[in-house]
């Protein structure tokens, strides 16, 4: 029982304990993985050569090296990057120790362990198909060394057989056992993920660098249509602090409450919004949102908030309302939205003044403003030259050129010294339609600034500065594709439409489809999605939900027991079938043969009883033998012989 | 080519009267690449038999008299010291010919038996440490005289497949015994019998029986016969995977006799007697009634 | 053939701890929320589920059929011979068989295949085999599955030969008055290294004069005699050691290329030589 592995399941183990490590190398720390690398390739020359491989000793010094470097890589064994790496490296050990048939076994085991902390890393589709694959390797080891003369096809065959099997069972167990909310633990969360996105600080440089990443933020799917592009802004921080260079958030402790409840008019759309991980708590809804879930809340800014974790993925319901009006304004807001850093100065003060004109509406001087943005030769570019000092004023009387949070701050600038309250908001504007899935990708390339207004009897009314220069920024969205393809941020109007969407871009619309169900119903698959679901089917205790569990489980098991328990059906060999029918012809016009007579010997015979017959018999032995025992018969000599058998009346 | 070879079997058939089937699977037996035993009462006509095979088939010919005191070395040849040179030298045996009659092969002593059927499977010998290659092509036409007549060494049974096939031939019909009475003496007639065949053109046909088709359908057949003789309570021990390819071979050959290009049923049919007989029991003479269970128990469709 | 009956089915070590292993992934799956360890879970827990049914499927159907049973000389082992059949389309790849003996073997769709199995012989006579139990690990070995089978398929054991060489016993009729081996007979039989005591015209000069040594001719007297094995003339303490003694002389007799005939108490074989009679011989005196 405890002979050596073969050398063919070496190869065969240390192939897919190398996959399943793979991953790894982009996140357990190179010395670790450095440690895994030597011990596997150690592992792989010494398939060749048994003797290369450690004595105890050299053993047990290698197990203390590799514990110790685990323990100064991440001090700990708790955790999820201090777990990954000790699994690492006590799998790597292991593989230089292989005295028998358990070791295999608790190399694969680990080998299982190690590819589900995969899962803690990534969680694509593509990651999922990858260790399904090297799950199936892994399976085949088990059945070479099962096996008395192991051949590597058959192997991968069962496996994979195996795992097809066992798949719908998998799934079912997957919606139906009963899950249970995690606790939070602190010390799990150690680990800090960089995501990129917003921030409650808006620098002048950080549109421009998220510019060029298709990372994806979020997706809604509309329950009904979509609303026009201009009206599609999806609302972030509110920035109404301004030190010159820089926008921040007031701080939530001394934010101004606005005294007024938002009044809703118009039509309201309704939309599934799914998030994915962000750093802040910050839900992007369409503005303005008028109806959210519970865990959602909308801050005096008109934002909404989740109380859950931001790292995960979480989807809501929301509806929003584009027509609306917020009231009044509170003193203190009043007070926030005019600050400015110092005195504004005499050019910006003439500028205004001949923005403004005779009349003192202040409906006026933003059309006054935009207007300028138009005609004035301003430009709209993700790379502008760096503007380090006075920025609003270098950027209003020399560059002319810049992309959003440019104008947003330059618009809010001029009407804060004009004494009308504005603040510069956060957020994406538009997002790509996904035609295959039906819903909406807004990337961080989609990042956006624009600015509001508060208004008398209006309340805070939005103002796209950017949509005066650049309308297509706002129209047709950012091709995102395009400007990383090109590496270059200088917006170009895009011709986008049907007809230039090629095969290419469906494809990936199609691949961001399935990406988005594999997100929406099985990574984000928890506790209260399970709930739902299994009210809609009809559970609502456990003892149903076990009823459930072993009737499907059951069902599913039994369907599978049956197709490959039940008795193997001779296959039917039509050539067989049509000489077997000649015989019992034959058998019936009184000729009389036994099952050790060939062809030949029954046509023999057939003609001595019935020589009226024989000009048919003979054809169709002949037709038979040219079919069952000759090389090249045709395939109308099968119907030949058909139409002659069936043509023998006897 | 065919012509030749019809040619030939019809030469020998007016030496050996009435035995046209035995006749055929000797031809066969030797197309097939395979040493033949005939096996029955002495004065039927074997060693008739085997001299006309020879002789149409222009090989180099050899008789081996086997006794009861021959040695091994009366067969393969022995190191004789050679005064003038003052050194071994090996002098062949008789052996070293194409074509060997071993006549009365079971009155030799186990030990002269084996030296010839260690020849025949190796196609070589070793004498002395020294191996010596056979001529080829190399034939061993043997006969043996019923089991049990008193005087005589069985072959062993391990021993006994080294022969693709035996045959028996028996006494000759009422007919062809007024025939073989009122004709000339056989040896006469042998003596004046032309070569048929050259050694190059045998070896052709050779190769053309070896490529007669054998359909996957012929296969599964010609399996389930190899496992019934293993499983039947018939049998002491079933037939060997080397009876199968020598089974396989003898019903190409005997297809090709035919001018067919494949293998049928019936061509297994017709040979199983002389190649399964002896090897399924060697104490019988009677191959057919050996092979009958087979041939009516394993369906061939 | 191998029905659902007859196959039992029972996890091994390595299936407790492949269940242990699926618990520590589910629970990895837990503390991080996180649904594709879970599901590699879930996964493992099925295919548990299902190899069940492989394991199953590993034996079912096999057809398992006692052969032919070659008879042992007592004390030698006995080897059982057993047909295994897979009358199915798919391969089995691990079948493994114990008898005393272990082995095992694989089989190729419709393939048939004999196992020889031994076990050890004590008694002359009759032997069964013991339970012969068919199982397999196949295809992970989380599970084994087995089935035990016993056949009514005795081996003959024939008595175990005497160790000592003696001369055959003297015929009946007086007329072999010394050991027959050591009779000169007219037939020539082979030569051995030469032994003091050989006549001197029986030395085979022709090997001598090649300098290969000294050899005597030996003669075997086929034909000239009749050799009648007694039981009343075997020597022995008790039956079980004369019947012995007859066993050796059967032996030796049939390896000389005598023909020699038995009696026994109750039997009486006509002197015969060849492989048939043989056996005869020893049947009789395994079922004395």
């Amino acid at each position: 029982m405890n002979a050596l592995p073969s050398s063919r399941l070496l190869w065969f183990m240390s192939g897919s304990i190398g996959l399943i490590a793979l991953p790894h190398a982009w996140h357990v720390p190179p010395l670790l993985i450095g440690f895994f690398g030597l011990m596997w390739l150690w592992r792989l020359l010494a398939i060749a050569r048994p003797a290369w491989l450690p004595n105890r000793w050299g053993l047990f010094a290698l197990t203390l090296a590799g514990i110790g470097l685990a323990f100064s890589q991440h001090r700990g064994v708790f955790g999820r990057d201090a777990g990954t790496g000790l699994f690492v490296v006590a799998l790597g050990l292991k593989l230089l120790e292989i005295r028998g048939k358990r070791d295999v076994y608790v190399i694969v085991y680990l080998a299982f362990v190690v590819a589900a902390t995969q899962f803690l890393y990534e969680e694509s589709i593509l990651m999922a198909l990858y260790i399904l694959l090297v799950c199936t390797v892994l399976l085949a080891t088990l059945v070479t060394q099962n096996s008395v003369s192991p051949q590597t096809v058959p192997a991968l065959k069962t496996a994979a057989t195996l795992i097809v099997q066992a798949l719908p069972i998998a799934m079912v167990l997957f919606v139906l056992f009963p899950r249970l909310e995690a606790p939070r633990w602190s010390w799990l969360d150690a680990d800090n993920q960089a995501k990129s996105g917003l921030s409650d600080t808006l620098e002048p440089g950080s549109i421009a660098e998220l510019s060029l990443s298709a990372e994806l933020v979020f997706r809604v799917k509309f329950d009904g249509d979509l609303p026009p592009p201009a009206q599609r802004y999806w609302r972030g921080p509110v920035y109404s602090l301004f030190d010159g260079s820089a926008w921040k958030a007031a701080p939530a402790l001394f934010r101004a409450a606005n005294p007024d409840q938002p009044a809703f008019g118009g039509r309201a759309y309704d939309y599934t919004l799914m998030m994915e991980p962000q750093k802040q708590n910050w839900v992007f809804a369409l503005e303005l949102p008028s109806a959210f879930p519970a865990g959602l809340r909308r801050n005096e800014l008109y934002q909404l908030t989740t109380n859950k974790n931001p790292g995960d993925r979480a989807e809501y319901r929301i509806s929003s309302t584009p027509a609306y009006n917020t009231g009044g304004i509170s003193p203190a807001e009043r007070r926030e939205n005019l600050q400015l850093p110092g005195k504004p100065s005499e050019r910006i003060r003439n500028l205004i003044a001949q923005l403004r004109g005779t009349e003192a509406s202040p409906e006026v001087l933003i059309a006054n403003l935009l207007q300028h943005f138009h005609r004035e030769n301003f430009r709209y570019t993700l790379n502008p030259e760096p503007m380090p000092e006075r920025q609003v004023e270098t950027f209003l009387f020399e560059r002319r050129a810049g992309f959003c949070s440019h104008y947003a701050t330059a618009f809010v600038y001029l009407l804060r010294a004009a004494e009308i309250p504005a603040r510069v908001v956060g957020g994406y504007q538009g997002g790509r339609f996904n035609t295959v899935g039906g819903f909406l990708e807004v990337r961080q390339a989609d990042a956006h600034a624009w600015a509001e207004v508060w208004l008398d009897g209006k309340g805070w009314v939005r103002f796209d500065p950017t949509a005066a220069i650049a309308p297509e920024r706002i129209e047709q969205s950012v091709n995102v594709d395009l400007q990383i393809a090109s590496g270059a941020a200088n917006f170009s109007p895009i011709q986008l439409d049907a007809k230039t969407l090629t095969w290419l871009q469906r494809g990936r619309q199609l691949w961001q489809n399935v990406d988005y169900q594999w997100q929406r119903w099985v990574i984000n698959y928890d506790t209260d999605n399970q709930k739902a679901l299994l009210q809609s089917l009809g559970i609502d205790d456990f003892v149903k939900l076990g009823y459930w569990l072993l009737l499907s489980v059951g069902g599913l098991s039994g369907l599978l027991a049956w197709r490959l328990l039940r008795p193997n059906r001779r296959r039917r060999d039509p050539v067989l079938l049509t000489y077997r029918q000649f015989c019992d012809k034959l058998r019936k016009a009184g000729v009389d043969f036994g099952p050790g007579d060939g062809p030949q010997t029954l046509a023999q015979r057939a003609k001595t009883v019935r020589p009226d017959l024989a000009d048919a018999i003979d054809r169709i032995a002949a037709v038979f033998i040219r079919l069952r025992y000759e090389p090249g018969a045709e395939t109308g000599d099968l119907r030949t012989l058909k139409t002659l058998v069936r043509g023998l009346r006897v | 080519m065919d012509v030749a070879l019809d040619r030939l079997i019809a030469a020998a058939n007016q030496i050996i009267l009435g035995k046209e089937r035995q006749i055929q699977l000797a031809v066969c037996c030797l197309l097939a690449k395979g040493h033949l035993l005939i096996e029955d009462i002495p004065g039927v006509g074997k060693t008739t038999l085997s001299h006309t095979l020879a002789r149409l088939f222009g090989m180099e010919y050899q008789r081996i008299q086997f006794t009861s005191d021959i040695l091994p070395a009366d067969i393969v040849g022995s190191t004789v010291f050679d005064t003038h040179k003052q050194q071994f030298k090996f002098h062949p045996g008789p052996i070293f010919k194409q074509m060997i009659l071993a006549d009365e092969i079971n009155r030799a002593t186990p030990k002269a038996q084996s030296a010839l059927l260690e020849a025949m499977e190796e196609r070589q010998v070793t004498v002395e440490g020294q191996t010596y290659a056979l001529p080829q092509p190399f034939f061993v036409i043997a006969t043996q005289n019923p089991t049990n007549q008193i005087g005589t060494f069985p072959l062993p049974e391990s021993q006994v497949d080294r022969f693709l096939m035996r045959i028996e031939l028996g006494y000759p019909s009422r007919q062809a015994e007024r025939e073989l009475l009122a004709g000339q003496p056989r040896h006469l007639l042998i003596n004046a019998l032309a070569e048929a065949l050259s050694p190059a053109q045998l070896v052709e046909l050779q190769q053309a029986a070896a490529s007669v088709y054998a359909s996957p359908a012929l296969l599964d057949y010609l399996q389930a016969i190899l496992a019934y003789t293993r499983q039947s309570p018939d049998f002491v021990n079933g037939l060997s995977p080397r009876a199968g390819l020598g089974l396989l071979a003898a019903a190409k050959a005997w297809a090709f006799i035919d001018k067919r290009q494949a293998v049928l049923p019936e061509d297994l049919q017709a040979v199983l007697p002389a190649v399964a007989g002896h090897r399924l029991n060697a104490g019988s003479s009677d191959s057919v009634g050996i092979v009958a269970p087979i041939l009516a128990q394993v369906s061939v469709h | 053939m191998l029905g659902h009956r007859r196959i039992f089915i029972l996890p091994t070590q390595r299936g407790l701890a492949f269940v242990l292993l699926i618990v520590l992934l589910l629970l990895v799956g837990f503390v991080y929320s996180n649904n594709l360890a879970y599901l590699l879970g879930f996964l493992l827990a099925s295919i548990f589920f299902v190899a069940i049914l492989h394991s199953f499927k590993a034996l079912a159907g096999l057809s398992v059929r006692a052969g032919r049973q070659p008879a042992v000389f007592a004390g030698q082992a006995g080897a059982f011979n057993f047909q295994i059949g897979n009358p199915g389309r798919q391969g089995r790849y691990a079948v493994q068989l114990a008898l005393q003996s272990e082995m095992a073997i694989s089989l190729a769709p419709a393939e048939t295949r004999i196992a020889t199995l031994y076990q050890a012989t004590e008694r002359r006579g009759w032997l069964q085999p013991r339970t012969l139990t068919v199982s397999s690990l196949y295809p992970l070995g989380l599970f084994r599955a087995w089935a035990p089978l016993r056949f009514d398929s005795p081996l003959l054991v024939y008595p175990k030969p005497a160790k000592r060489q003696l001369p055959f016993p003297e015929s009946g009729d007086g007329q072999l008055s010394e050991g027959l081996s050591r009779r000169q007979g007219d037939e020539f039989y082979g030569l051995r290294p030469y032994q003091r005591g050989d006549a001197i015209r029986q030395i085979h000069w022709k090997t001598f004069a090649k300098g290969q040594g000294v050899f005597s001719k030996q003669y075997a007297g086929a034909g000239s005699s009749e050799l009648w094995l007694d039981y009343q003339q075997a020597p022995g303490h008790n039956s079980e050691e004369r019947l012995s003694q007859l066993c050796r002389w059967v032996v030796d007799a049939e390896k000389a290329g005598l023909r020699y005939g038995l009696l026994l108490p109750n039997l009486r074989l006509p002197p015969d030589t060849g492989t048939t009679h043989y056996r005869q011989c020893l049947q009789a005196l395994a079922l004395f």
